[in-house]
Formats: C-alpha cells, sequence, structure tokens
C-alpha cells in the first residue's frame, strides 16, 4: 500500500472537512492481479497488473456527495467536486459515518500464497489443465483460465474510524467443447484460498467428462419436474435472494420478502447464513465498505426469514443495529452460506430417482425478477432415471418463483463450493420437489 | 491530462517492451471524468463523479499478448512495467528499435456540442425530474421509478511501434428509466434507456416525457398480463432493441475473438449461406454521435462500417489487431475495451439487421399463433456452441393475424446458426437501441437494431398452464 501517498493526500482532505465544517471519509483500495488464458492450447489472453482507487464522501446535514480518483493529484478539486455534488441532493434519507467505536472480528488476512507463485507454475496450471481436457479426441475446443488476486482495503474518515484489511486468492475456469450434431460444452471451475487448492488437471478433467456425457443431449417434454440446482447452478440463482434481503429494497416495497421477518418462508431444512469469513472463500472481511463491523447471523433458520441485511441508513430506518452489509451503494451479503445437509451429490441423485439434474442457468441478469422472484431461464443438465444420469437435457426453460422454489426445497447435499459473486458464495446442491420446465410438446 | 505523455515518454515505454521481447508494443492511456446522478421517487439520491486515470502496455510475439496495466503513473514504474510486459513475451525480436511518432490528426465524426463537464448538475437532474414526473403520472398503479443519469468524457491517446501515435474523445450520455408497477400483489417492471455518444444536448433534444411513459407503459401493461405460454412457436420482435437477438445470437460468434482459434459454430464459413435470404447485417462504428461509435477503436485503428452477412452470406468478421494475426485478415476497427484495466479484444460497436420490404403490420397480420415480443430485454450466448437465451420484457400474444392479450415472463432459448436461417421476415422500420454489452474486455456501450423480424420458430420458455 502507497501508505505515505495516501496518508498526505488523506491529511490534506481531513483539513478541508475541518476548515469546510463538514465530515469527510476516504476509502483507499488498492487491487492487484493475474490472469492467464489458453485457448486450444494456445496463450490468449495475459495479464499482470495493479491499480489503486480512493472514494472520498463527503456528508454535511446528512447528506452525502461522492468522487473518486485514481490518482493522487489535486486532493482539493476532488473534495470540492464531492461537495458540489452534495448540492443536488435533495433526498430525505440521512446518512451517517461510523466512528470504528465496535468490537472488530480478528480474521486471518490473506498470506498472499498466490504472489509469490513463478509465472511458470501459474501458466503450469493452464497447461495441465488444458492437456487432460483434450484427453479424448471428440473434444474440439477447450479454454483454460488461471487468475489470482489481492485486494487491500483501508477506510478512514474524520470521526475516528481507520481499519484496513487484505484478502485474495486464486481461481481456475475451464471449458471443453464436444463434437455432436450441435457442440456440447462443458465447464468447471474452481476457487482456492492457497496453491495446492488448485488442481489444473482436475478442472480440465471434470470439463470434458461434462462436454463428452452431453453428447447426444435432447429436449424434454414440456411439464412439472423434480430437479436438483447443482451447487454452481443454485449460486447463480441466489443472487434473487440477494436483492430480496436487502432491506434497502424492502424499505422502497422492491422486495417481495417486505414484511416477512419471522415469517416460513422456505423449506424448513434450508438455512442461509451471512459469514465474515469461510475457509473457502477469498473475500472475507471484518467490515463493510461503511466501516461497520461484520458479523455471522442467520438470514434463514430452518425456513423462517430472521433479518434483512443492513447498512447504517436502513438500520437507522428500521431502528435495529447495522448488520455490516454495506456494500458501495449497495447491500450485499460478505459470504452466503447455505448450511450443507448429510448427503452426498451421488445421494442426492439417488434421492432424486426420476427428475432432471440442472447444470446450467442462463439469462439471470435479463430472466430473473428479483422484485416479483418470478424466473424464466435458459437450462442445460442431464434426465436423471433410478438415481442415474441417462443423457444429456438442452435447449429447455426451467420457469417458477423464487419464493415458491424455496419452500419446495426437498433436499440440501453436502457438497459445499465456493464462488464469487456478489461477495463470496459458499453452498450446496439441493433438490427442488417441482418445477416448470419448457421443452417439446 | 493526456499532456503528461509526451511523445518521447510514449516512446521510451513502447521501446522497453521490445528491448525485452516481443515484436510489437502498444501504449493505452486513458483519462476518464464520470457523473452519476440516481434519482429515485423524484429525490435525487446519490450523485457521484470521479476520475480514472491510468495506461495499458501491451505486447505482442507472433500471436502471444502480454497486457499490463497500472496507474502509478511515474516513468520509472511504467518502464518497470514496460519492462515486464517484455520479459513475459521472452523472445527479443527487433532489440532497440528507434521510434518516431508522429501524430495523425483525425477528423472528428462526432461533434459534441456541450461537454458535460461544462453543464450545470442542476440542468441534468431538470432531465431526470421530467422522465420522471412523466413516468409516475402515466397510471396509478406505477408504484416506483428510478431515473439515473450517466455520462463520462474519455480521453485517449494509443500509440504503438507501428507509428501509431492518436489521441481521441468519447463523449456519451445516457438516461435509464426503470418503473416498477404493483397490482394486487403483483410487481412488474419496465425499463427503457436511451443513449448516445453526444453531451447532455442529446436530452435537450430529446422528448424526455415520451420516454418515461415508455419505461411505465411496459409495467402497467405487463403487471395486468398472464404468463406467457411455453413452447415452440412463431415469434415476431420488433425493431429496435430486439436487435439483441441478432447482437447475442449470431454478432458474438462473428468477433474474431471467437472465430480465430475455431471456438465460433461460425469459423471458416466466409462466403457460405449461413442465414435465411432475407437477413442481412452490419457493424458500423461511423454512425454520427451513435452509442457504440468512435473515430478510432481503443487500438488506434480508424472505425469502418463492416458488412457482416449479406443475403443470408457471411460476408465478414470484427477483428482487433491480435484476431488480425491470428487469421492473416486485416483488422476491421473492432478493438474495443471498457477501460484501460481490460486488454482490448474484437467487440461489436453498432450492429444491425438492415430493412427488408414489408410493413411491420404485414409481419403480424402473417402469424396465426404466436409470440410478439414488442420489447426485448438483455440476453447472453455461449459463442462456442451458439445457445443462447434473452427476455422478453413486454410481450403479447398473436392470434390470427392480430395482437391480442399481454403476456409476461416469456424467454427465448435457442441456438444463434439456426435462428438466423428461420428468419422468414423481415420489415422496412429499422431502429437502434441502446445497451452494454459484456465480453472479455469488459462492458461496453453497443447498439442494437433491426427492422421488425418474424422467426418461424422458436423455443419460448414460459408457466406451463
Amino acid at each position: 500500500m502507497k501508505n505515505k501517498q495516501f496518508d498526505d493526500f488523506k491529511d490534506t482532505v481531513f483539513a478541508l472537512a475541518k476548515k469546510n465544517n463538514v465530515e469527510v471519509q476516504i476509502s483507499y483500495s488498492q487491487n492487484r492481479n493475474f490472469q492467464v488464458r489458453y485457448q486450444n492450447g494456445d496463450m490468449d489472453q495475459y495479464t499482470d497488473a495493479g491499480k489503486f482507487r480512493m472514494n472520498v464522501l463527503v456528508l454535511k446535514d446528512g447528506k452525502l456527495g461522492a468522487s473518486y480518483t485514481e490518482t493522487f493529484d489535486d486532493p482539493e478539486k476532488v473534495f470540492l467536486d464531492a461537495c458540489e455534488n452534495i448540492s443536488i441532493v435533495d433526498t430525505e434519507d440521512v446518512e451517517y459515518f461510523y466512528d470504528g467505536s465496535g468490537e472488530y472480528l480478528k480474521l486471518e488476512p490473506y498470506d498472499g500464497a498466490f504472489e509469490n507463485l513463478p509465472v511458470r507454475d501459474r501458466i503450469g496450471y493452464v497447461e495441465t489443465a488444458h492437456k487432460e481436457a483434450r484427453k479424448d479426441e471428440r473434444i474440439l475446443m477447450d479454454m483454460a483460465v488461471y487468475g489470482d488476486e489481492m485486494n487491500e482495503q483501508r477506510i478512514a474518515n474524520t470521526l475516528g474510524l481507520d481499519v484496513s484489511f487484505v484478502d485474495g486468492g486464486g481461481f481456475m475456469y475451464a471449458m471443453a467443447v464436444a463434437k455432436d450434431s450441435s457442440p456440447r460444452s462443458g465447464t468447471e471451475f474452481t476457487l482456492g484460498k492457497r496453491p495446492e487448492d488448485i488442481d489444473g488437471a482436475y478442472v480440465g478433467k471434470k470439463a470434458r467428462e461434462e462436454s463428452i456425457a452431453l453428447i447426444g443431449s435432447q429436449s424434454v417434454k414440456s411439464g412439472k419436474y423434480r430437479i436438483i440446482l447443482r451447487n454452481d447452478v443454485f449460486s447463480d440463482m441466489l443472487g434473487m435472494l440477494v436483492s430480496m434481503i436487502s432491506a434497502e429494497n424492502a424499505q422502497k416495497n422492491l422486495s417481495p420478502l417486505k414484511g416477512k421477518l419471522g415469517e416460513q418462508i422456505g423449506s424448513n431444512i434450508f438455512t442461509v447464513k451471512d459469514l465474515p469469513y469461510h475457509p473457502m472463500s477469498i473475500s472475507n472481511a471484518p467490515f463493510d465498505t461503511q466501516g461497520v463491523p461484520t458479523c455471522e447471523k442467520a438470514i434463514i433458520e430452518k425456513g423462517v426469514f430472521k433479518t434483512f441485511l443492513h447498512n447504517l441508513k436502513t438500520a437507522k430506518k428500521d431502528g435495529v443495529k447495522p448488520t455490516g452489509n454495506a456494500a458501495g451503494n449497495g447491500i450485499a451479503p460478505i459470504n452466503l452460506y447455505v448450511e450443507p445437509g448429510n448427503k452426498s451429490f451421488e445421494e442426492l441423485l439417488s434421492a432424486l430417482g426420476d427428475g432432471i439434474l440442472i447444470i446450467e442457468v442462463d439469462g439471470m441478469h435479463a430472466g430473473a425478477n428479483p422484485i416479483s422472484g418470478n424466473f424464466s431461464l435458459g437450462a442445460k443438465g442431464f434426465k436423471v432415471e433410478n438415481g442415474k444420469i441417462v443423457r444429456g437435457v438442452e435447449e429447455i426453460t426451467v420457469s417458477g418463483n423464487f419464493l415458491e422454489m424455496m419452500k419446495n426445497i426437498e433436499e440440501v447435499g453436502s457438497d459445499l463450493r465456493a464462488f464469487v459473486g456478489f461477495g463470496g458464495c459458499i453452498v450446496p446442491s439441493i433438490i427442488v420437489s417441482e418445477i416448470d420446465i419448457a421443452g417439446t410438446v | 491530462m493526456l499532456d503528461k505523455f509526451s511523445k518521447g515518454v510514449a516512446e521510451r515505454i513502447l521501446g522497453t517492451v521490445l528491448k525485452y521481447g516481443g515484436d510489437f508494443a502498444e501504449l493505452f492511456v486513458e483519462d476518464r471524468y464520470s457523473t452519476n446522478i440516481s434519482l429515485k421517487n423524484g429525490k435525487v439520491e446519490t450523485a457521484q463523479t470521479g476520475r480514472m486515470f491510468g495506461v495499458g502496455i501491451r505486447g505482442f510475439l507472433g500471436d502471444k499478448a502480454i497486457y499490463a496495466y497500472t496507474n502509478d503513473l511515474s516513468e520509472e514504474n511504467m518502464l518497470t512495467v514496460a519492462r515486464r510486459v517484455g520479459e513475459a513475451l521472452g523472445e527479443v525480436k527487433l532489440g532497440d528499435l528507434s521510434l518516431d511518432l508522429r501524430k495523425k490528426e483525425l477528423n472528428n465524426r462526432h461533434i459534441i456540442v456541450f461537454n458535460p463537464k461544462d453543464v450545470q448538475k442542476e440542468t441534468k437532474v431538470g432531465y431526470m425530474k421530467r422522465a420522471y414526473e412523466a413516468a409516475r403520472n402515466y397510471s396509478p398503479v406505477i408504484a416506483q421509478v428510478v431515473v439515473n443519469y450517466w455520462d463520462y468524457d474519455q480521453n485517449v491517446l494509443i500509440a504503438n511501434t507501428e507509428g501509431v501515435y492518436v489521441t481521441d474523445e468519447r463523449v456519451r450520455t445516457r438516461l435509464m428509466i426503470n418503473a416498477v408497477a404493483m397490482k394486487d400483489g403483483q410487481m412488474e417492471s419496465g425499463f427503457y434507456g436511451p443513449g448516445a455518444a453526444m453531451g447532455p444536448e442529446f436530452l435537450e433534444r430529446m422528448d424526455l416525457e415520451q420516454a418515461g411513459v415508455r419505461a411505465a407503459r411496459i409495467a402497467v401493461r405487463m403487471v395486468d398480463a398472464q404468463p406467457a405460454p411455453a413452447g415452440r412457436m412463431t415469434v415476431v420482435i420488433s425493431n429496435e432493441f430486439g436487435g439483441v437477438i441478432f447482437h447475442e445470437a449470431v454478432g458474438h460468434a462473428l468477433e474474431a475473438s471467437s472465430v480465430a482459434r475455431g471456438m465460433s459454430v461460425f469459423a471458416g464459413k466466409l462466403g457460405q449461406q449461413v442465414g435465411a435470404e432475407c437477413v442481412s447485417a452490419v457493424d458500423d462504428a461511423t454512425i454520427p454521435n451513435a452509442w457504440g461509435s468512435a473515430n478510432v477503436d481503443d487500438e488506434g485503428t480508424p472505425t469502418q462500417r463492416n458488412l457482416l452477412i449479406e443475403k443470408g452470406v457471411l460476408k465478414g468478421y470484427m477483428i482487433d489487431k491480435l484476431g488480425s494475426r491470428r487469421m492473416n485478415m486485416p483488422p476491421t476497427g473492432s478493438g474495443r475495451r471498457q477501460d484501460y484495466t481490460y486488454a482490448p479484444t474484437s467487440r461489436m460497436s453498432n450492429t444491425f439487421i438492415l430493412p427488408g420490404d414489408y410493413h411491420p403490420e404485414e409481419v403480424i397480420a402473417s402469424v396465426d399463433y404466436g409470440l410478439y415480443a414488442k420489447t426485448m430485454g438483455g440476453g447472453s450466448v455461449n459463442p462456442a456452441t451458439g445457445e443462447f437465451n434473452f427476455a422478453v420484457n413486454e410481450g403479447y400474444l398473436i392470434e390470427n393475424g392480430k395482437v391480442t392479450r399481454p403476456v409476461k415472463g416469456a424467454t427465448l432459448i435457442g441456438k444463434g446458426y439456426e435462428i438466423v436461417q428461420k428468419i422468414e421476415m423481415v420489415g422496412n422500420d429499422v431502429a437502434r437501441g441502446q445497451g452494454m454489452c459484456g465480453s472479455y474486455s469488459g462492458s461496453i456501450p453497443a447498439d442494437v437494431g433491426e427492422p421488425t423480424i418474424k422467426v418461424r420458430e422458436i423455443l419460448v420458455g414460459g408457466r406451463n398452464q
């Protein structure tokens, strides 16, 4: 961290704040990232980079003005821009800063395990994945990506807050495409905290196996089906829940969970938590983007809706304590964690008996409406009969309502995996007892 | 602030890359000033301005590319980054190259009347409030209206070891209106997001009330709609933003990033009939002041109008510099990136299906039973398999050649190369709509467009009755 330059910038802005009789908060973020992508065994993209940014918030009479910059030049201009922005803000909402007086969890910061890895080792992961993906002559093309990143965050304000944390890790992604009447793609994604968590061969093999297994995919008859949502798919769909549990959305009548605290909103085997730290996550944090301490809490416990997620403003409005979930201009969990059940993935397949295993949904950003909970998504997967995968399924859409779906969760698996999206997401696969699938007549 | 980058600095950075490796080096400097204002229920809730300032340094060795970016702009640091790029490329090809960069003056095609920096924020808020009022007052069932405003002034400098040294200024302004209607516990939303490569004069000239009404209308119609029918059926897709179907289903698979490595279903098919004869389409970054336009692309190559498909025959791809090396074809001015934190790659700009012969009403009248997708939402595609999906934000049933009742929750899915063969009628009402396109090099402004078209059969996902 460029401590000296940041401190100078901060001191100048804090002095200006004092002179102008306003409060100010500066968030400093610095990240470094490395990424390499191979297509069909050739290097296609390679990025090794870093950047920093300072977000300046000025608070005056409960109103906020914001400005950011990527240069230490001219702190005064940045400060004045933020002040000017206050002049057009006319919401009746009152904003606050946090003074940093609370107890912060002592979390283990990222040890930079990937930082010291020689470049040839990082490229080695991708080459291994590529070789593994190609171990079947039906594979037409493949792609493999390796990346690692390190993110440092520091927040300081004129009320006395000054906190910092660093987290990071690595990831791998592979895609293999198998030849068929139309090409079949299989993918695999892994997140890791340490280099030994990343296994290039495994990622390549899983992508290959999935694409090969999809050869001969067909649609299915339209109707209602029992399904497994594989952990990666379930993680995607939980984006809808993240929007619904935001107190801000509830206060603005944009959440269907408004007024449902304490109610049974999901199946009684469904428990969702927000965790400040999980060993598999690469986005842990002892404080949120307002500097408020993060804490572990149940959001849904045995199907009962326990709490919305709050930032300082929404908490004040509802007369509750902030939950440490401010995320920029919005609200988000630190690590959304779905409590696992006892059944392995294979046991889930047996429990499904006859149904469809969904391995991909597309179009979450457009085909899912978190205000109503309705979704209709392109999907693919496998047909399961007597607990065994019998063939690939293509050209179907799954549709329903997320709130109904939470009630229809019949089994929760033990196969926890970590993903990134809106913060961290650590989830298992689930069985949903009934969902609409559109396919052939 | 690009004056910090004299030719001398640029020459030293590019020279350092080649000294340590590679056969080509490129420098991209970006200084961007943005404003974002958010208006919720008639009140300005957040107002933010900000400046991004950084450089991207890229080197090639054959068709291998290394990219690095930094915003520590001390010359010492930039030369270290340049050296790392060269070293990562490995083999030294040209060594000490004496560069003599000469600035190329561009003929600016996109005249800006007001730089957003010079327009009062109160004026911008005024535009937002007019759109808000119109949307709010459209119907008593409108429960929420959010209007977001975004503008930026992006100054770029691009230099490379082929002697390119060019600057370009891209100014863009966009209004995004989101209306929510609520009735009997049902909530549905409508969106309209017009934008242009213009300053705030874009909003000064626009019918802001009409824009607000447009978002509100979608929400109000959809809150009364029944779930869409599911299954394979004929679909008529309305003009303007309906062109997102071509963008996703075909456009992405014509980008060099997919084609060069054979990762696209359209690779190796130039000159072949890939679509119905009524389909012709272009990608054109030269349209004055269009949302996806620019004088030069983000690699310094002048933009051009690229013919992609003519009467169903594949005529061209969208090619960036790296793709050009890999495909042995000239670049088409299609190298784009979100900002300096992304290496550029082949991307679309303003992509649309060219007009045909039919009046849009004739197109609808030809359908016995089907879906009329009046307003499309976003979509996505897997270029390797061609599988796409889209949300229909405003849909209606067509029965006996007439648009009858509204239907909601429809999703269109299929494979791009099949859909383009199934287009049966193309209208004469071509128009373009604005969107943000996300791909390898980030999220970039792009126009999509088409006239009203009829697709013989698409799988529509909805609720089973």
